[in-house]
Parts: structure tokens; sequence; C-alpha cells
């Protein structure tokens, strides 16, 4: 054994918990200076840069650097505010958006980004089957021609000579101007995509402060400042990079060794490691993602046809220990609705953890010994961790639930019928911060459908109904508001899901990275960032 | 011999037909639309019956097998559901860092594990075979998360001698982000490489032809290496053969822990999002590679033993 003895005690000094502090500063520099790469990693790859398919989380954080709308939402908040667009109008009858584009507009190239460009890439999505991007164009008046084929022209979409742009809608939408936001609805050329062809997945045409440098796919995407651009505050680093597919615990270590600026979704040892370091508290963020996590029931089947049941499962679930099963990353959820999402009725409190409560009401529904019930959850580390909890509470009311793990494409299918599984783990990640985004779809009834129903829950409420609908063609926020805080009231008595929680993320930085926060909807968003450099390198703490 | 080489190679493509078509059946057998999928929640029922008319999805499995066969046939693998990138770029890409971590793996198991192997065997019983062992059933017991994370975190992050994670720039930069992978991956190989040469080669040492050697006066190592050594390494062509036809699957755990581009992370992905063209494509490679390193395989160990030809 003789030979093992010093493995041993390089293994064990090896393994000295070293002093992690960042080994770098800031310095007393105020004003952002141009220049540095900042780089960051995802665990994800990055899908496709059409922004047209686009619709996963990394290839978003791409895209929001490459990609410039008419409007865009404020540096660290979630109201719109102009970006290519100089300014815009809407018709008293909420029906005729008018934009004026903001002049000198241009591309990498040097050509003139145009009204018409605008009218392009919209079109372009609805002739598009494979676009996800579809149906949020669905109130633009003379869509539902260009998808059925009968028009190659959108009637609602008109470019009125180069600076102006016009979109009407067949039925009011108060929440359209979001749906502008979105990276699909980027300006696009016509001879860019006839030059690109199937390579328009890697090499989108840059409206937004950076381009694509290069796209090693799978493995790094080097994103690059890019010339005519028209506002140089928004495009301090000489590039970003994006290196793909690196594990979370790989992601911090590069992260401590200075091969990253900045990392995020840390793994919970890292996450509480890191948050309980002062030298390091002033430069972890935590933000609330908009985004909720429950159970979702087939409120017409037995037993959750019963609003009491629905009640019991929401008094049983105890919020408090997911929260520490997720190491505080999370906000216990009353509701859809995630903080800071208009329309949220903040007065309402997440139901209490009562087993008591419980169980009187399922006796009074009539399952005094509780029931049996198959329970079905995606195959991830953190689903299978919730399920798990949720099993363990409902067993001290009586209610056994048998867990069943499915991958992401077959528990979608399984999910979304109406004769599929009754009870299930479900996510919803809002594309805005609007209800149209996250109510409508999972509550309307225009959401039950046979296959594929976005309201999985088979809820039908005519009074909701209603009020979404009304809420949906308010001009008047405030109302709007009042009308969303009944809505999730009634959802909230109706409990048609046991409400979870809302995630939260946290990303670090190294110190030398300023000007930087989450972006509430962006998450990464280093349009503001500068790198504190003193001749190209950072300074050491 | 040529007679032997092309039945072999007959077999190899009915082995190579046979589990492409099993996978077919299989992946179609799983209850996800990728229409629904690719589309997300907000899809409309038209919509999603376009997507699938789109990709063939709404025929029938026969349909759909010989539609695939047919591009198959001329080298068109069909595009990925998720990202509308053709699966031939994709294993275009991916193919070569898992060939490169597969042959850097299998050197380091043949660098370290025989001379390990022809240690223990000529030290056998005392400290050196005792300590091979210790290691060999270490290094076949841990599991390659384990490896590649120790070594992760003291090769690279507290002792800064190598790249944590990632591709490389290629060249000198390549070599430095290859050793930690290579080595994880290399870990079970080394032991068991260790573990067979030492049995091989023990034997081999009793024979009598290697008495015959001592006794001309040899010395012991001109004994071993020249003598007893060639014929104990007959075994591990084979398994070379077959490592290499394994590892060129993918390694899976140790792409994802180095954040290795290889064939092993796009495999996984594709399953999660049943990523069927992609899923097909890993495959067809997978099966032509071990399919070649078996016949290579047979085909060296005939030209090293006439005695096979015969059978």
């Amino acid at each position: 054994m003789r030979p093992l003895v010093p493995l041993l005690v390089v293994a064990t000094i090896g393994c000295n918990a070293p002093d992690r502090g960042p080994r770098w500063r800031e310095t007393a520099a105020t004003t952002p200076r141009d220049g540095g790469v900042l780089r960051f990693a995802s665990q994800e790859r990055i899908r496709t840069l059409d922004p047209a398919i686009a619709y996963d989380e990394v290839s978003i954080y791409a895209l929001h650097h490459l990609l410039d709308t008419l409007v865009d939402y404020e540096p660290a908040g979630t109201r719109l505010a102009p970006r290519l667009a100089e300014r815009w109008e809407l018709s008293s009858d909420g029906l005729v958006y008018h934009f004026w584009l903001r002049s000198g507009l241009a591309y990498g190239d040097g050509r003139p980004l145009i009204a018409a460009d605008f009218e392009f890439s919209l079109e372009r999505v609805l002739r598009m089957p494979e676009s996800p991007f579809q149906a949020m164009l669905a109130d633009v008046a003379g869509v539902q021609d260009v998808i059925a084929g009968k028009a190659t022209d959108c009637a609602g979409i008109t470019a009125i000579g180069v600076r102006e742009l016009e979109i009407r809608l067949a039925r009011p939408n108060a929440a359209f101007l979001y749906v502008l936001a979105m990276p699909f609805a980027a300006p696009l050329r016509a001879d860019h995509l006839a030059t690109a062809g199937d390579r328009i997945r890697a090499m989108p045409l840059a409206s937004g402060p950076y381009e694509v440098g290069t796209w090693d796919e799978g493995q790094r995407l080097v994103l690059r400042r890019r010339a005519h651009y028209h506002d140089r505050s928004r495009q301090h680093l000489d590039g970003i990079v994006l290196h793909e597919g690196v594990a979370r615990d790989t992601q911090f270590l590069m992260f401590e060794r200075g091969e990253l600026e900045t990392a995020e979704r840390l793994s919970a040892p890292d996450y509480l490691w890191i948050t309980q370091q002062r030298a390091w508290a002033p430069y972890v963020h935590t933000q609330a993602v908009m985004n909720v996590f429950g159970s979702r029931m087939n409120v017409r089947v037995k037993p959750f046809d019963d609003r009491r049941v629905r009640q019991a499962l929401n008094y049983a679930l105890d919020r408090r220990s997911i929260s520490k099963l997720l190491n505080g990353t999370a906000v216990p959820a009353h509701g859809m609705l995630a903080p800071g999402a208009f329309g949220r009725d903040d007065s309402l409190a997440p139901y209490p953890y009562d087993p008591e409560k419980a169980r009187a009401l399922l006796r009074e529904a009539g399952y005094p010994a509780g029931f049996s019930v198959q329970y079905v959850t995606l195959a991830n580390e953190e689903a299978e961790k919730l399920a798990a909890s949720l099993q363990h509470d409902l067993a001290k009311i009586g209610v056994r639930i048998e867990i069943s793990l499915m991958s992401g494409p077959t528990y979608e299918t399984a999910v979304r019928k109406p004769d599929g599984p009754a009870f299930s783990f479900t996510s919803w990640l809002a594309d805005f911060p609007d209800p149209t985004s996250s109510l409508d779809p999972r509550f309307h009834s225009r959401g039950i459908a046979d296959e594929n129903a976005s309201n999985d829950s088979f809820y039908n409420n005519p009074e909701l109904d209603q009020l979404l609908d009304a809420a949906r063609a308010e001009p008047d926020a405030t109302k709007r508001a009042a009308m969303y805080r009944r809505a999730e009231r009634i959802l909230y008595d109706d409990a048609p899901w046991i409400w979870g929680y809302h995630q939260v993320t946290t990303e670090v930085r190294q110190p030398y990275v300023r000007d930087y926060r989450p972006h509430p909807m962006w998450l990464r968003d280093y349009t503001s960032a500068w790198l504190d450099l003193v001749d190209g390198e950072p300074v050491l703490r | 011999m040529i007679g032997i080489a092309l039945r072999r190679l007959g077999w190899s493509i009915v082995v190579v037909w046979f589990v492409v078509t099993a996978t077919f059946v299989m992946v179609s057998a799983i209850p996800a639309d990728p229409g629904k999928a690719m589309l997300g929640p907000h899809a409309t029922p038209d919509a999603i019956a376009k997507v699938n008319a789109l990709y063939c999805l709404d025929q029938s499995l026969a349909v759909r097998y010989g539609c695939w066969v047919d591009n198959l046939a001329s080298g068109n693998l069909g595009e990925s559901y998720r990202s509308k990138r053709a699966v031939t770029a994709i294993l275009a890409d991916r193919v070569w860092p898992t060939l490169q971590l597969a042959l850097a793996a299998i050197l380091l198991q043949l660098l370290i594990g025989v001379p390990l192997g022809v240690l223990a065997a000529v030290r056998k019983g005392r400290w050196p075979d005792r300590a091979a062992s210790v290691f060999g059933l270490l290094g076949q017991s841990a599991p390659t998360f384990f490896v590649g994370t120790v070594l992760l975190y003291l090769v690279a992050y507290r002792w800064e001698v190598l790249p944590i994670g990632g591709y490389g720039e290629g060249g000198w930069d390549r070599l430095r982000h290859l050793v930690l992978p290579a080595m994880t991956l290399a870990t079970v190989g080394v032991a068991y490489y260790a573990r067979m040469v030492r049995t091989e080669l023990a034997e081999t040492l009793t024979e009598d032809y290697v008495r015959t050697a001592r006794a001309k006066g040899l010395p012991e190592r001109a004994v071993v290496l020249r003598h007893a050594l060639r014929p104990a390494l007959g075994p591990l062509v084979t398994l070379v053969g077959l490592d290499l036809g394994v590892l060129l699957g993918g390694a899976v755990v140790t792409e994802a822990i180095f954040a290795w581009p290889g064939l092993g992370r796009e495999t996984l992905q594709a399953i999660l999002d049943v990523d069927m063209p992609v899923i097909l494509g890993v495959v067809v490679v997978s099966a032509i590679a071990i399919a070649i390193a078996n016949l290579v395989v047979d085909l060296v160990q005939l030209g090293l033993d006439p005695r096979l030809r015969d059978r």
C-alpha cells in the first residue's frame, strides 16, 4: 500500500478549501470604456439563429444582441421603450399601430434599414408553417389568408414610404406591442434571405448592436460589434462569446478561474457557497423569472372535477419546503403571474400549508380516505425532486401518487389532450410580461382542444373567458390591471393547478464587468455592460 | 482470404441494416409528436398537421421508412426537427472531435495500461503487482463522472495546469484541452488493459519456449519484451478495435463534464428531444464505426494467426 500514501497526501492538499473571493477588482472609473470581450456560457446549445424559428432560451440570449425590434424593454424593467421606432401612435379604436422609424438606420453593410424590411420579416413568419410565432400574430388583419396560402402579402401590415409602418389589427389587443419586441419581429431584407438560403439559420441579418463573427455550432458563438449602429452606448464591448453546452459545475469553475465573465444558473453547492461570501456579495444578482411551476389537474376528470379536492391539494403543499429544496431560488406562487408582471394581485398570499383544512375539504368532497392517482412529470432532476416532495406532502392527507417520468416531447404529447394523464407537473414561461401571454393560453376556453391543448387543465369558465377577452381589448391600463386582479382571484379560488413557485435566477459577474444586471425579460442582456480593464487586462485584487 | 473478408463485409452490412431498422421502428414507436415539440404550446392543430406533412410524419411507418432509406441511399439523412440543420452537417461537425477523443483515449490506454500490465506480470505477487491490482480495481469501478470531476477540480482548477473545459483553438491549445477528457475516458481502459496484459503475460511466461529462451542465457528484459509479450498482445488487438468502435459512438458523460463537442452530447440531446433524424444519423454512424472496427479486427487477426483462416 506504500505507493498510495503520496497519492493520498497530494489529493488531501488538493482538496483544501482555497480562498475563493474575486481575483480581480473594479477600478475607480465611472465612465464606460469601450473594449474587451465578454465571455459567458450556457448548459444548453443554440438551436438556431433564425429568429422565425428560435424559441429556446439560449438562442434568444444570442438573438437579443444581434437583432433590434421596433420597440424594446427599458434597460432594467419591463416597460416598453422605442428602439428602431422613434415613436408610434395607436388609433382611438385600438386597431391601428403607426410606427415612425428613426432616421439614418442602417445594417452592418451600410445599407439602409427601412420599413419594408419589417413587413418582409413578419410575412415570412406567416408563410413558414414551422414557425412557432404565427399564433402570436393572429390578431393582425389578413394573417389567416397568408397562413392558408391564399395571399402572399398580409393586408394588415403596410410599409408607407421608407420610414413608416402601419399594422392593422382585426380585433384590439392591448398587449400587441410586446409581440413586436420579440426577436422574430426584427427586420430582414429579402436579398439577404435570398443570399443566405438555408444558411439563414447561422447568419441572421444583424440589426442590433452586434453581429455574428463566427459560430462553431455546439461549441462557441462569437459576436462582434457591428458598424453603422445607431446607438454607440449599447455596444461598449468589442465582442461577446457564448460557450455552448458547458455543464453548470464546469461553468462555475471556469468563472472562478477567469475564463468567463459571468456565470448563471449555479448548481446548489456553488449557489450556497457564493451567496455566503461577503466578498462576492456586490457581484451576485438575483432576478425573478417570468415563469411558474406547479401541477395541473384535468378539472373534467374525477376527483379533480370537485373544486374542494383541488383546493385541498393546494392546502396540502408545503411551499416552504420546496423553497428549501431549491435553496431559496424560488418564490411561492399564488397564481400564474410572477412578481413584477402586469396585473398581478400582490394582495393574494399563496395557499397556506394546512393539512388539517385539506383533510376537512377532502372529507366534504366525499374522499375521507383520500385517493390514489398517477402523477406524470418530466425526467429531470428538478421536476423529480418536486414530484417527490409533492408525494410526501400529499401522503399526509391520504392522497397517494404514483410518479411516472417522461421525456419532454412525450410528456407534451401525452398531457395536452383530454384523455391524457389527469394530474401532472406543469410550468409556463411568459413570452412577455403581460397576462395575455399566460392566462389566455392556459385558462381561456379557446385553449381547449382535443390535441395540443394549451389549456390542459380543460378549465372552462365563461366568467373568466369574458374577463380575459375584455381585458385583452381594454386600452386603459388601470382598468385592465383591475380586471386581471379579478381573474387571478377566480383562478386562485377555482385552483385548476396546485400553484407552486416562481423561479429566481442567480447570476454572478466578475467585479470588472460594470453596469450590468440581469434583465427581467431577456435575462442575459450585455448591451449596457462595459469591461473595467487597464491595458486590456483586469486589475488584480 | 478474400472470400472470408467479403463474407465478413456482407455480414457487417446486414448488421448495420438491422440496427438502423430496429432503431427506426423503436423511435417511431415513441408516443411523441415532433410537430408539437417544434411549434410549442400555441400551435393550432392545423399548423401541427402542416409541419407533420412537411416532414412526411403523416404517412404510414412503411412509407416513412421507405422515404428515409431512399434518402439515405443518396447520402441525405434529413434535417433535425429542432435546429432545422442538415443531419449530415451535424454529424460532420461532431465526428472529428469524437474521433480525436477516442484515439487519444486508446493511445493512453495502451501507453499506460500495457507497461503497467507487464510490470505486474514480471513482479507477480510483489508490490508493483499488488499496486497495479488496486489501481485496476479502482480504475474499473470508479464511475466516469467521478474521475472526470476529480481530474477537473484538481488538475485544471486547483493546480491550473490545464484548461477547464471546451475544445480549444486547434494545435497545441487543442491538445491541452484534450488531455483531461482523454484521461477520464481512458481510466477504465487502462485498468482493463493492465489486468489483461498481466494475465496473458503471466501465463505466457510459464511456457516452455520462454524457459528455453531463459536457458539460452538471454537477459530477462529480452525474454519478456521480445519473446513473451508479443503473443500475449493478441487479445489486445481485438480489444482495441472494439473499444475504438464503441468510443466512436461518443462518450456522453465525459463530453458533458469537459464541454467536449462530440457525438455523445449530440446523441443525448437528440434523444431528449426525440429528434428522430439526428438519432437515426448517429445510430448509422455508430453502427458503421463498430462494424468497420469489428471487420478490421477480424482481418488483422486473420493476418496474424493463419490457423483462423481454415475455420
